[in-house]
């Protein structure tokens, strides 16, 4: 099963002329959506649908360019989370340091990402099977520290309003606002992530990806490359956790738990690994799966707690049919209707 | 731009700079042994490649000639003995410390990056000797490297292929991919492995041409089983048995060498 | 051995050092000096003991997942779950029963069984894809995780130890010395020294069928080599077949012991999936003494941890793992890369 991430290019048109008709209307649907959703759907659905997408995103990067299935992504999002509960304001003010909001954000998304950086350096010199345990071992170690530490984390409880910054008078936590500041961060994620898989630095890390061996024999620092790799996602999904907590409004060790953590790697795998946009597809299924299936569930006479299984079982569907996820199948669909309409294109797609 | 045209040596390193380096020899291994447990795939080699000097390892199998070339390049490390390159000690330098220093290396199964295209694989191999390997911008239009990485397509006659995948070139392309990579940045030594492996006669033909176009100041390593490929593009000859070098000479000296025609030439010219 | 005294002089004293001076802590009596700085010795015997048959513990637990994954590259994640499962139907049998023993064949066979259904069924399909396997090792443990919350709910279960086992046995350990001069001695639950005499024999069995027995030979020339293996005639299938299903029978029965003398409960499946992944890592993959080896360090560190340091136990394995992690990455007995 491959997780390479195709990036070649064709010519280069004009920005307008490049961007497809269909994803021009996507965009404009998306910014118009607060004058026709309701709170609930902008808050609840879009709000987390992106912020799952970012984390999400993060570990798509490091899967899909780099070729390491890292688990550790939840985690730095959630320290994240916590830097900026514990540097800014919150409802447990013997630990809070009240910082400002210029100062505690930036230094929560440098801790993150440092914290990532460095669990990178020590996943990074095994084999790549390797990379999901030691990440998920380190992932539980974090979530059982967190748990038991109350002069830091504040243990089982965690911190609770934890809230945006008021800037330009505006709640940022009110639903339009919220979702245009998810949506924005959001877009701005995916956009960096494709632009710098082109990039010196993105196609050195597709290079290493493909053959590390021959990396070396170019010149390149495999090493090097692919902890620096940790370190841009983890800025990616530090930037994720902060407007995760933000959004509950508390950020406790369940935020870091393992079923949060397999969660992000459903999303990303179900979404499909190989393109940026994948785990945002990924994240809404899994939102809506969330938010809907307890219903459904009921509906069928089961107990509304049984999503879980929902989730478990559609994502053995998806890893056993389309290892490529979502998008995975959304190809094979467009390459056989492909080869439907031209009887001369057969073969491989 | 045809090969002849690329750009020379560039200034030297810093440690020939520093004058700490004596022997003018581009390659120097001097007892070098590689172990494997109880087996000694190379043993007490002692080779000198003066720069510029166009070599050919030959042996049969098992005779050590890949252990050599992985020894040289970084992917093992010698059990025991010295390698010099340029002069300076890179026994235990890693393979991408070598690299810098104007080493580059083909493999007998192309090592290319399946999927890239074709120009990002040229354009990486332009990347990797030099700065900016991290850089996230893109790179301009107007970038020297991607122009360079153009030049180097067009000189492996690469470039109807260039923004193909490379999982999805031929086996002949592969293989002038493979070259390509090597000759990227300004190489001051390569070592070939069995470049002519699978080509037809016709590639075999202007494979011997791009090697002995090379400029004058690039010296080589070649091992190959093909004989007449070696002998045409080599001016010394060295013979390894065993993990032993048995004989070196002049590609005249060794065709017509007693003891070499009767282990390895019998009446064919093949090894 | 004898190549780690040469090739290591100086660590082998101070590993000799530390061992001596270690020994001293356990058997003699503490002079009064030392019992002000370091706390009573009976708590320090009970730490060290708990930490030895937790390791005992975590190595039945860690050895199927570290063969599992030695011979077939298959890094179960679901080992966890298939040792809450077998701890879950443990506790139903013996219940069912009134038969503590009995349980554990029981098990054995259950959680083997499906263990052999999932090589046979899933993982076979989808040999050589280690990074798919792992996927569906995640897909099928939260599967199990949410059909066993179903089935046994939230609560704590705890797998009653039998009549015979329980209570306290003495031990040779002085723990401290009456005004008089007498030695006190230790007194220490029976079951958990069982347990790690059982953990011990199956830990020597395992050893002896992998380097004496020539099964044990096929599944060392396995972990070597595998297309070899198969290319030799050997009905490689086979193997894959009965070690995968011993690892998830050893994961069962492990579960009864853990129900026993701790107890079963919805977040046990991942603490012992993690810790299998710790043991391995620090002892190295695929290495039986390894997980051995990893598993007491680890058991140790934990309790250690707990009585001296509480809020930082779970620092000091996670510490463990990273210096593992950063020198040497294959694991203590790991085979070199």
């Amino acid at each position: 099963m491959t997780y390479a991430a195709s990036t070649s290019e064709p010519a280069r048109p004009m920005l307008l002329e490049r961007v497809p008709p269909h994803l021009w209307a996507i965009g404009f649907l998306l910014l118009a959506m607060p004058l026709f959703a309701s709170n609930f759907v902008l808050f609840q659905i879009f709000g987390w649908t992106f912020i799952l997408g970012m984390i999400g995103l993060s570990l798509m990067f490091l899967a899909g360019y780099g070729g390491m299935v890292s688990l550790i992504q939840m985690t730095v999002a959630a320290l994240a989370g916590y830097m900026v509960a514990i540097l800014g304001t919150s409802g447990v003010a013997t630990i809070s340091l009240g910082w400002p909001w210029w100062l505690h954000i930036p230094v929560a998304i440098f801790i993150a990402a440092l914290f990532g950086t460095l669990v990178g350096a020590l996943a990074v010199r095994t084999e790549g099977i390797y990379t999901i345990m030691i990440t998920l071992a380190i992932a539980s170690a974090f979530f059982y520290f967190a748990r038991q530490n109350y002069g830091l984390f504040n243990g089982y409880t965690g911190f609770n309003n934890v809230l945006p910054p008021q800037l330009f008078g505006i709640d940022w936590r009110a639903p339009a606002p919220f979702y245009y500041l998810t949506l924005a961060c959001a877009a701005l994620a995916y956009g960096a992530v494709v632009y710098v898989a082109r990039s010196p630095f993105g196609l050195a890390l597709q290079g290493v990806r493909d053959n590390p061996r021959r990396m070396g024999a170019l010149g390149f620092s495999v090493t090097a490359h692919r902890i620096l790799a940790y370190t841009f996602a983890s800025v990616i999904a530090a930037v994720g956790g902060i407007l995760l907590v933000w959004q509950n409004a508390q950020v406790s060790p369940g935020t870091a738990g393992i079923p949060q953590v397999i969660d992000i790697l459903v999303i990303a795998v179900v979404g499909g690994v190989r393109r940026p946009i994948g785990p945002f597809i990924g994240a809404l299924i899994y939102v809506l799966l969330r938010v809907f299936s307890p219903d459904v569930l009921l509906a069928f006479g089961l107990s509304g707690e049984r999503f879980k299984l929902l989730i478990g079982f559609g994502f053995l569907v998806i890893v056993f049919f389309s290892p490529d996820g979502v998008l995975g199948l959304w190809e094979k669909y467009r390459s056989r209707r492909a080869e439907a309409r031209d009887p001369l294109r057969g073969g491989r797609p | 731009m045809t090969l002849a045209q690329m750009p020379p040596a560039p200034v030297r390193t810093a440690a020939e700079r520093l004058g700490s380096v004596s022997s003018g020899n581009a390659l120097e291994l001097r007892g070098v042994t590689k172990l494997f447990g109880a087996l000694a795939a190379i043993a007490d080699v002692t080779l000198t490649v003066r720069p510029g000097e166009r070599r050919a390892v030959l042996g049969s199998n098992g005779a050590g000639k890949t252990t050599l070339f992985n020894c040289v390049t970084g992917d093992f490390l010698p059990t025991s003995g010295t390698i010099r390159l340029f002069g300076e000690d890179v026994t235990s330098f890693p393979a991408h410390e070598r690299i810098r220093r104007g080493l580059r290396r083909t493999y007998q199964i192309s090592l290319l990056f399946g999927g890239l295209s074709v120009a990002d694989n040229v354009y990486l191999a332009c990347r990797g000797v030099s700065r900016g390997r991290f850089s996230l911008l893109r790179p301009r239009l107007s970038d020297v490297l991607v122009a360079r990485a153009s030049e180097l397509v067009e000189a492996v006659h690469l470039t109807a292929a260039r923004d193909t995948l490379v999982a999805n070139l031929s086996y002949g392309q592969q293989r002038q991919l493979e070259i390509a990579l090597a000759l990227a940045g300004a190489p001051r030594f390569i070592l070939f492995d069995e470049p002519a492996a699978g080509l037809s006669p016709t590639e075999r033909s202007e494979l011997v041409s791009i090697l002995t176009n090379l400029p004058g100041h690039i010296g080589f390593i070649i091992i190959e089983h093909d004989m007449d490929v070696a002998l045409r593009v080599a001016e010394s000859v060295t013979m390894m048995h065993n993990g032993r070098i048995f004989k070196e000479g002049t590609p005249q000296e060794i065709e017509n060498d007693a003891e070499v025609q009767e282990l390895y030439l019998g009446s064919g010219g093949h090894v | 051995m004898q190549s780690f005294y040469v090739r290591h002089p100086l660590w082998s004293v101070i590993l000799l050092v530390l061992a001596a001076g270690f020994l001293w802590l356990v058997f003699a009596p503490w002079p009064p000096g030392l019992e002000q700085v370091m706390g009573r010795k009976r708590i320090f015997l009970n730490a060290i003991l708990s930490g030895v048959t937790l390791g005992a513990l975590y190595f039945l637990v860690a050895s199927g997942f570290t063969l599992v994954f030695g011979l077939m590259r298959n890094v179960n994640l679901a080992h966890g779950s298939l040792y809450l499962l077998g701890g879950y139907l443990g506790y139903e049998v013996a219940n069912a029963t009134g038969y503590w023993l009995l349980a554990f064949p029981a098990v054995f066979i259950l959680v083997g069984a499906l263990g052999l259904l999932l090589q046979h069924q899933v993982f076979r399909r989808m040999e050589g894809e280690e990074l798919r396997q792992t996927l569906v090792t995640i897909g099928i443990s939260v599967v199990l995780a949410d059909i066993m919350l179903w089935i046994w709910g939230g609560q704590s279960y705890q797998v009653l130890s039998p009549d015979w086992l329980s209570g306290p046995m003495t031990l040779p350990l002085i723990s401290s010395l009456r005004s008089n001069g007498d030695a006190v001695y230790l007194t220490y639950p029976q079951v958990r020294i069982v347990i790690l005499v059982v953990a011990v024999l199956i830990g020597l069995a395992m050893w002896l069928v992998l380097n004496r027995s020539r099964l044990g030979m096929l599944i060392r020339a396995g972990v070597d080599d595998r297309e070899m293996l198969a290319a030799s005639g050997v009905r490689i299938q086979y193997v894959f077949l009965g070690v995968f299903a011993f690892g998830a029978g050893m994961a069962g029965m492990a579960g009864i012991i853990g129900g026993t003398f701790q107890s079963l409960s919805p977040g046990e499946d991942t603490r012992f999936l993690l810790a299998s992944l710790v043991v391995v890592i620090v002892g190295g993959m695929g290495s039986i003494p390894g997980a051995a080896l990893g598993a007491v360090i680890i058991g140790l560190a934990e309790q250690i941890g707990l009585v001296y340091a509480p809020t930082y136990s779970v620092v000091f394995t996670f510490l463990i793992m990273a210096v593992v992690l950063a020198f040497r990455p294959q694991g203590l007995l790991g085979a070199g890369r």
